[in-house]
């Protein structure tokens, strides 16, 4: 019965893992870009989240804050593109992750000059909870899970069948190949950029709904944790970062129930470790043949 | 070496020789301020309380400045520096505080770089007195006082506490492993209990996710909580979403904040009561804690949290304690151990008690405390809220 | 011609320099101010973390998030060990000092191995987070240890230059003395078959592997070097405080020493050098400067800085604009001399910065005119 109650509680911290994790995937899979700002577009949406909401608690704030979270993200998702990373095509990946890390300082550097380092509370929407014989779940881990499966789908789907999905699983293979089959790989990154930013803005409102409170480092340890996720799952495979968000936080929720919760972080590294070390390229990562 | 290579390291070296001559410079500046300093985290995930202590002491500086200063006739100047809540800067920090001509100071405001600043400041006999860092070990040297409760004082009080309220019962204990602060309290505090069983739950720094916390105690009426207000709002939030026994919540100094702390988290819709012990009063109608949060929020737009009265208070302290020896024994030039030898020798004078806005009475007796300079004063339980 | 004596000069120019400076220290250590004595030691140790991970970085080619891990290893282990011979017999001394350091640099270059065993299996961003994973593994490990053992959430005691034995010019001289036997040891390091195996790894690994280099020997040797320097850094830094803390060793440390390392210029050891001075001095500085209400500015001029400097010194379209505008080429264009490639070729501290498949070397190396397809025919190759 306890172990249940963990477990869901896994599950539910997992939903939110995993949903951040599809959008770090997402850019990592095409681009080939570790993007170390990723966490903190997620803690630009939650912001955004909270000026949008104001002081008014009637529902159609609600929708007008997720639709300004969405599209501020975008925005600035797709404007780090061109301004951080985009004069950097064709240089060494490691420039680029620096630069990724600079873009991270910076936005949080922003946020606290602009709303300090004061935790602030967003109350996005009262969810109830579902009782399923004599145990709880609440209505937000259902949906974020819910939302998380159906992303991952559409995701999929979109990667598969459309066009443009094809395109950017063509420019993620070779670059230099996909352009010289037509395709433009600069506007594919952009298009890449900015689904993963509305990804990550699809993230922070579920985020906060799960847990409301806000700072400008939230989305540090969250995005290294989602990371971790993509990792375990196969970084870069789409059912891959769901399925390694849900076993990260399960693992996590396991664990703090217990006497050895002091070394939760640890401990999921340590696992990360051993699974790479068994799988180098996760749970469903493909292998490459490295050719010389 | 490339030219580069060359020209770079030249570049460094001038750097070099043109700042140690301005150090030398800076020296032989003499004005007629008293300087204080204090460092402190205004910047990364502690801010809150650094920017706190630093508008509380700023606040005390500004009004007496505005009476005349110490004597009448001193004006003060406040030195603050950012050390990020990191033990590793303080040493910059201090020694460029000290160049600036500090005299005396308020220590650093968490207890990790607290450590370190005690121990810079022992070397050259410089008198602190912290508001806020409140590990056992700070004020263990003779040049260093504690304002606020140790973790010590707070863990033995909040056991006495429990032991009556609760005795032979089970309660609940919620700590941050790995933060000095929180471990502390919760080692003191077990180890004064006597007939009440504990049951443990712990997070990490940083964590978002309360929920196995929360099912780890949920059958205990009581939970113990010597954490910040921030993890406290969230792990009262989740508390909010399942089923349990939780009656009270009860905190130490670092639930202050707890009602404001957090923009928009709403302490009357937790059902529980939610109380702490605590040496500042953030509701109080009358005395000195009145007087200072009024000038507090007249000065700042904001409501005060303890950090921000304590650092109030030290710098009254400090100030009152020059002003009681009479000023024919300071001089406005003196250097900083002759300073400490003043402020030292007040301190640990019997008949020296200050009253500020944490507290009346307030006595420092390093003989009665194997030579640690911890406070003497009562703490009161602050009730934030009763149940509903 | 000078040929000779020119190479000579250049080799041994840095020697001569840090020389310069501990002769410096050694003269005024007395009269500077303390602030500027407790800076220049900041700035050693950086050095020290700079030059062992850039062992890693640039010259093996792996990337390296968990370089504070070692640091941390080498400063408890390294300050438990000063902790309790300063209380023996010993005294807190210069023995007790060089034990320590010892100590730590050996417990690192363990640790080096642990670490280095999965970069024999994943290399790139997986490399990445595994030693990201490992810097943080240790750190919770000692944030969580025993209080009798480690001091646990509160650090360990240890012992600090100043309060007896070592003075803080003294701790100075030592630790700009480690610098320049690191330096000795890498330089020499990588003029040997040894360097030369890392750096065959670094360019391409089933080319070396193709031709008899020991892959799996020389990624441990690197690993293991570079950590045993980390930890020897860690034992330095734990000597400038009282209490060794472990959350000061967390990834945004890391992800710091790499910061220095890259804009440095990978595979440039006189690069990490400059950069890891420059970098902790404008860190120090700007946090004494950007005071007050000026504090929240301090992260936002870092950032920008940082991003600028590398978008600068690494976007490929500027590529003409930094060949035009480099020190060395301003320099040129003063003396208005042309460089004769015969120099290049004979110059002993050039060939560590012949054009690789890192292309970040351009920080250092796009100053002498070799074509790069001639020094690299593997520009292209997967």
């Amino acid at each position: 019965m306890n172990f249940l109650v963990t477990l869901i509680n896994g599950l539910s911290l997992g939903g939110v893992y995993a949903l951040i994790a599809l959008g770090y995937t997402m850019v990592y899979g095409i681009a080939k870009m570790l993007n170390f700002a990723h966490g903190d577009i997620i803690m630009v949406g939650g912001y955004t989240v909270l000026v949008a909401l104001g002081t008014s608690g009637k529902p159609i704030f609600t929708v007008i804050a997720c639709v300004a979270a969405i599209v501020v993200c975008c925005i600035l998702g797709v404007t780090i593109e061109k301004v951080a990373y985009k004069p950097l095509r064709g240089a060494s990946p490691l420039a680029v992750l620096i630069t990724a890390i600079g873009v991270s300082y910076f936005l949080e550097g922003l946020a606290q000059i602009f709303f300090g380092t004061n935790a602030k509370f967003v109350k996005i929407a009262e969810m109830g909870i579902l009782h399923i014989g004599g145990l709880s779940i609440g209505w937000d881990t259902v949906i974020t899970l819910l939302v998380s499966a159906a992303i991952m789908a559409a995701l999929t789907l979109f990667v598969k069948m459309t066009k443009t999905g094809r395109a950017m699983v063509a420019v993620s293979e070779d670059k230099a190949a996909a352009s010289l089959m037509g395709v433009n790989v600069n506007a594919i990154i952009t298009v890449t950029f900015a689904i993963g930013s509305i990804l990550a803005a699809v993230a922070s409102i579920f985020y906060l709904m799960r847990y409301p409170t806000l700072n400008n480092t939230m989305g540090a340890m969250p995005g290294i944790k989602a990371f971790t996720a993509a990792v375990i799952g196969g970084i870069g495979s789409i059912p891959g970062a769901m399925i390694g968000g849900i076993v990260l936080g399960i693992i996590e929720c396991v664990f703090n129930s217990t006497p050895l919760a002091p070394y939760t972080v640890a401990i999921e590294f340590a696992i990360l470790i051993v699974l790479l070390l068994v799988r180098p390229n996760g749970i469903l990562g493909k292998k490459r043949r490295e050719k010389v | 070496m490339k030219t580069k290579t060359k020209f770079l390291s030249f570049v460094l070296c001038a750097v070099l020789v043109v700042t140690s001559c301005f150090a030398f410079a800076s020296c032989g500046k003499k004005d007629e301020t008293f300087k204080i300093g204090v460092s402190g985290p205004l910047t990364g995930g502690a801010a809150t309380y650094g920017i706190a202590v630093k508008n509380g002491a700023a606040l005390a500086v500004k009004e007496i400045n505005a009476k005349g200063g110490l004597f009448g006739k001193y004006q003060l100047q406040l030195f603050t520096y950012d050390d990020q809540h990191n033990a590793t800067l303080v040493s910059t920090g201090y020694y460029d505080m000290v160049q600036k001509g500090m005299q005396a100071s308020l220590g650093c405001v968490t207890s990790a770089p607290c450590a370190e600043f005690a121990d810079l400041s022992a070397e050259d006999n410089m008198f602190f007195i912290t508001p806020s860092a409140s590990n056992d070990e700070i004020p263990k040297n003779t040049n260093g006082y504690q304002l606020c409760f140790s973790v010590g004082i707070q863990g033995k009080g909040a056991a006495a506490y429990v032991e009556e309220a609760y005795s032979g019962k089970t309660i609940g204990l919620l700590y941050c492993s790995g933060d000095n602060y929180s471990e502390g309290i919760k080692d003191q505090f077990k180890e004064n209990l006597k007939t009440v069983t504990v049951v443990e739950a712990s997070f990490n720094d940083g964590d978002t996710d309360f929920s196995s916390q929360v099912n780890a105690l949920k059958d205990c009426e009581f939970v113990f909580m010597p954490i910040y207000y921030t993890p406290a709002s969230q792990f009262m939030t989740e508390a909010k979403k399942t089923a349990n026994n939780f009656k009270v919540f009860y905190g130490c100094d670092g639930f202050d904040g707890i009602e404001t702390g957090v923009e928009g988290f709403d302490i009357n819709s937790v059902p529980q009561k939610v109380s702490y012990l605590s040496h500042f009063n953030a509701k109080a109608t009358e005395g000195k804690a009145k007087t200072f949060i009024d000038a507090y929020k007249a000065e700042y737009n904001e409501e005060p949290i303890q950090f921000g009265a304590a650092a109030y208070d030290c710098v009254y302290a400090i100030v009152a304690a020059i002003e009681s020896k009479g000023e024919e024994n300071f001089k406005i030039n003196m250097s900083a151990s002759d300073v400490c030898d003043l402020l030292t020798s007040v301190f640990n004078s019997e008949t020296f008690t200050y009253s500020g806005a944490t507290g009346s009475n307030m006595k420092w007796n390093k003989a009665a405390n194997n030579g640690y300079g911890y406070v003497d004063k009562s703490a009161t339980e602050y009730v934030v809220k009763e149940a509903n | 011609m000078s040929l000779k004596k020119n190479a000579f000069v250049k080799y041994y120019l840095i020697y001569v320099i840090f020389a310069a400076i501990i002769v410096f220290f050694v003269a005024l250590g007395g009269v500077l101010p303390r602030s500027f004595l407790s800076n220049s030691l900041q700035m050693a140790i950086a050095i020290l973390l700079s030059l062992s991970l850039s062992f890693v970085v640039g010259f093996l080619g792996e990337l390296s998030l968990g370089h504070a891990g070692f640091m941390c290893a080498g400063a408890y282990l390294g300050g438990k060990v000063a902790s309790i011979l300063a209380a023996g017999a010993l005294g807190n001394g210069i023995l007790t000092f060089i034990i320590s350091v010892l100590v730590g640099g050996i417990v690192a270059a363990v640790l080096g191995v642990v670490v280095g065993l999965p970069a024999l299996r994943l290399k790139g961003d997986y490399l990445a987070i595994v030693t990201l994973a490992f810097c943080e593994i240790v750190r919770v490990l000692f944030l969580n240890s025993p209080k009798e053992a480690f001091g646990g959430a509160f650090g360990l005691e240890t012992p600090k230059y100043g309060s007896s034995g070592i003075s803080l010019q003294m701790m100075l001289i030592l630790a700009l003395l480690l610098v320049v036997s690191a330096i000795a040891v890498f330089r020499n390091i990588i003029r040997s078959k040894h360097g030369r195996a890392v750096t065959a790894i670094r360019d391409n690994e089933i080319a070396a592997r193709a031709t008899g280099v020991d892959v799996t020997k020389y990624k441990l040797f690197a690993f293991v070097v570079s950590s045993f320097f980390a930890g020897i850094a860690g034992v330095v830094y734990s000597y400038t405080q009282s209490r060794v803390q472990s959350s000061t060793f967390d990834y945004n440390y890391s992800i710091d020493i790499l910061v220095m390392v890259v804009l440095g210029g990978m595979g440039s050891m006189n690069g990490s050098i400059i950069s890891a001075a420059i970098i902790t001095f404008l860190n120090l500085k700007l946090s004494t400067v950007l005071t007050g209400n000026l504090a929240v500015a301090k992260d936002l001029v870092y950032a920008l800085i940082l991003i600028l400097i590398v978008i600068f010194s690494n976007a490929p379209s500027l590529r003409s604009f930094r060949e035009k505008y480099n020190f060395r080429a301003i320099i040129e264009r003063l003396r208005k001399k042309e460089m004769d490639p015969a120099d290049i070729k004979n110059d002993a501290g050039s060939w560590d910065r012949i054009p690789t498949k890192i292309e970040m070397n351009e920080v250092l190396s796009t100053d002498f005119k070799v074509q790069e397809s001639t020094m690299n025919p593997d520009k292209e190759a997967k």
